[in-house]
């Protein structure tokens, strides 16, 4: 066991030897462990820059290099699956000094965390809208109503303008003439295949993220209302049926714990 | 959280939030539909989801035309598409098993 975890350790970092007691059929065990040592750490950072190739645009090819070097150090795979890797890289980046000169990079990250789960989450057919009508029939249940929303749906409050930016390096938006310290929130989700990031108002945000959380259709309108006075509800109920989104309602009166 | 800083909304409100959201939602989610999920006509590795017990993502389809794995097609073309796998000889709306 102690060679197994000197082992790992070493394969980690660039700096640290090849563990005693490692045997070759030659005797250029340090060459030979760091050829292995170098595929597991690229292999690491370009699992990296394949999720997050946002930030990595941002901050250049050697930075996100080194800082993914530093993060893969600190926080090694704890899953065979690549793409779930990296889920702690926006709260690296965020306490991550070097990177301070890019205050809006941690969210950015969280952005592209968002879409990579949105993209493999599970595939939920959405409720027919049938049922969503006939919740209307009862106007007085509504309140208590739970809708299920997609697996893949997820929101995200920024102080900025987080979705401009992500829209700005892919080409499906402007670079010129964007502030951003400009507060954003944005939704994402997916339909059918394609993963869809929106700019939404922070009571949108605050609406899905309760409703995420299980809470009631009722406790969540009332709250994205006190979070934003501007909510308009029809409009986020919209844009959740119109893509898909919900998968399922409850009309229970249970207590949530 | 605090229910006494929440406002509540009054259940005519809801309703008619959730109607407007319906009626808005109707045209949107008609055009949504004009791709129907097609089994078995998907090649190796190139089906958009559902291929094997527990899987759900994309391109794990291990063989061409695989009964289980499907791929978004336009509507009404599913069933006019050669498939090697199917019984019929062409894709079907649901899963299959394969013709030996």
């Amino acid at each position: 066991m102690k060679l197994q975890e000197s082992f790992s350790a070493a394969l980690l970092n660039p700096r640290t030897p090849p563990p005693t007691g490692i045997v070759g059929y030659n005797d250029d065990i340090d060459r030979r462990f760091a050829v292995y040592s170098n595929n597991v750490q690229s292999g690491l950072i370009n699992a990296l820059a394949t999720s997050y190739p946002v930030v990595a645009q941002l901050v250049g090819e050697a930075f996100f290099q080194a800082m993914a070097q530093m993060f893969i150090q600190k926080y090694p795979p704890d899953s065979p699956v690549m793409s779930t890797y990296g889920s702690q890289f926006a709260g690296f980046i965020n306490s991550f000094a070097p990177a301070r000169s890019v205050p809006y990079l941690a969210d950015v990250a969280r952005l592209e965390r968002l879409c990579v789960q949105a993209f493999h989450a599970a595939d939920i057919c959405a409720v027919n809208p049938g049922l969503l009508t006939q919740a209307l029939d009862n106007p007085e249940g509504l309140a208590q109503l739970h809708l299920q929303l997609h697996p893949g749906v997820a929101s995200l409050q920024s102080p900025y303008a987080i979705a401009a930016l992500w829209a700005a390096h892919q080409s499906l938006g402007q670079i010129q003439g964007l502030n951003p310290r400009q507060p954003q929130s944005v939704l994402v989700l997916r339909n059918e295949l394609r993963v869809e990031v929106f700019t939404v108002s922070s009571g949108c945000a605050v609406f899905v993220h309760l409703l995420k959380g299980g809470n009631t259709l009722g406790l969540a309108a009332g709250h994205a209302l006190e979070a934003d006075p501007d909510f308009d509800l029809g409009q986020a109920l919209a844009l959740l049926i119109s893509h898909n989104t919900i998968t399922g309602l409850q009309p229970t009166h249970e207590a949530l714990p | 959280m605090n229910s006494k800083t929440t406002r509540t909304l009054s259940a005519a409100a809801l309703a008619l939030a959730l109607g407007s959201a319906l009626s808005i939602a109707a045209l949107p989610a008609q055009a949504a539909g004009d791709m129907e999920k097609c089994f078995g006509v998907a090649m190796k590795g190139h089906n958009d989801c559902a291929a094997g017990a527990g899987t759900t993502c994309a391109g794990t389809a291990k063989t061409d035309n695989q009964a289980n794995a499907w791929k978004l097609v336009p509507k009404g073309t599913c069933e006019k598409t050669a498939s090697s796998t199917s019984p019929t000889g062409f894709g079907q709306m649901a899963a299959f098993k394969a013709k030996s």
